[in-house]
């Protein structure tokens, strides 16, 4: 079969067709884990740099308030994405995952105060007790660009105690 | 020149072709299968991860909403990008495939300085969406499943 630039032999085909079912196995791998994907606390997903919602798909907020611990972040998928935001100063890569985020934490007494959104829409404050740390999640830094983000979705903010246990 | 004098002074050889033409030569030879190879990859790498983590890529969809129409859209967008890659390298129906590329890849151009303005991450997929204009003209491309 002739197409532009080229034809498309028996043996182009079984390539092809062999790409096609392997995209296909991917796609449903893909599929069976979308909801693992962002952090649980997502900052984006309305669309490319324009995140308005700071809503996880789960509920709440992207620093909503503790609701007992959670799984250790060190076992989770995202673990290697995460850059710790507090305490301490953040590093270099800390703050370019914060690119196009507003993270703010403020002690509290004890505790701190997070409060966290899309650059622009700073969202709620929550309190957390004293030892919890703050990481910023950032699956790919390929989406900064100055200070954009094309691509929140991929983003999030996750608090832990001090034992590492994610409160939220 | 008189006939005699040209007869007394037979023509030289060409000299031999210095460095720089050689090098010019091996890049008519080879380019094009390089820079075919390498849009392969890059649209290889998108596709993959589009596929296997849709969730992460679903910011970037513009317009729509609905998470699972989102990722289903992710999906084949990953898929596509995944049959082009492997087209483009294998040398199949190199310069349609390249054709699909430009027009995937003004999309993503077109949404992208719609929605955020003109940034250093645009002027590099334009660089991008130039190779694969360039690889839609007639070339010859070198390893090349042709059969």
């Amino acid at each position: 079969m002739r197409a532009l630039g080229g034809s498309v032999g028996p043996r182009g085909a079984t390539v092809l067709l062999a790409a096609a079912v392997a995209g296909g196995l991917l796609g449903v791998h893909g599929w069976s884990t979308r909801q693992s994907g962002p952090p649980p606390g997502a900052l984006g997903g309305a669309g490319a740099g324009s995140a308005t919602s700071t809503s996880p798909p789960g509920g709440g907020g992207p620093a909503g308030r503790p609701a007992g611990a959670g799984p250790l972040l060190a076992s989770q998928s995202f673990a290697s994405y995460s850059y710790q935001v507090w305490p301490g100063a953040p590093s270099a890569a800390a703050k370019t995952a914060m690119t196009g985020l507003s993270i703010s934490v403020r002690r509290t007494g004890s505790g701190i105060s997070v409060s966290a959104g899309p650059s622009g829409q700073p969202g709620a404050a929550h309190a957390y007790p004293g030892g919890a740390r703050v990481y910023v999640i950032e699956a790919s830094m390929g989406d900064e660009a100055g200070s954009s983000d094309y691509n929140l979705g991929d983003d999030g903010v996750v608090v832990t105690d001090a034992h590492g246990r994610i409160v939220q | 020149m008189t006939p005699s004098a040209r007869a007394s002074h037979p023509e030289q050889p060409a000299p031999p072709p210095g460095p720089g033409e050689r090098a010019g030569q091996l890049a008519a030879e080879w380019a094009p299968t390089v820079g075919r190879v390498l849009l392969g990859l890059v649209l290889a790498w998108f596709g993959y991860h589009e596929l296997v983590q849709p969730s992460v890529w679903t910011g970037y969809v513009p317009v729509v909403s609905g998470s699972t129409l989102v990722v289903l859209l992710v999906l084949a967008h990953g898929w596509l990008l995944l049959m082009l890659a492997v087209a483009m390298v294998a040398g199949i129906a190199v310069r349609a495939v390249a054709a699909v590329a430009v027009v995937l890849l003004l999309q993503i151009v077109t949404s992208l300085t719609m929605s955020n303005g003109l940034s250093d991450l645009i002027l590099r997929d334009m660089g991008v969406l130039g190779l694969a204009v360039c690889l839609t003209a007639s070339t010859r491309q070198r390893l090349v499943l042709s059969r």
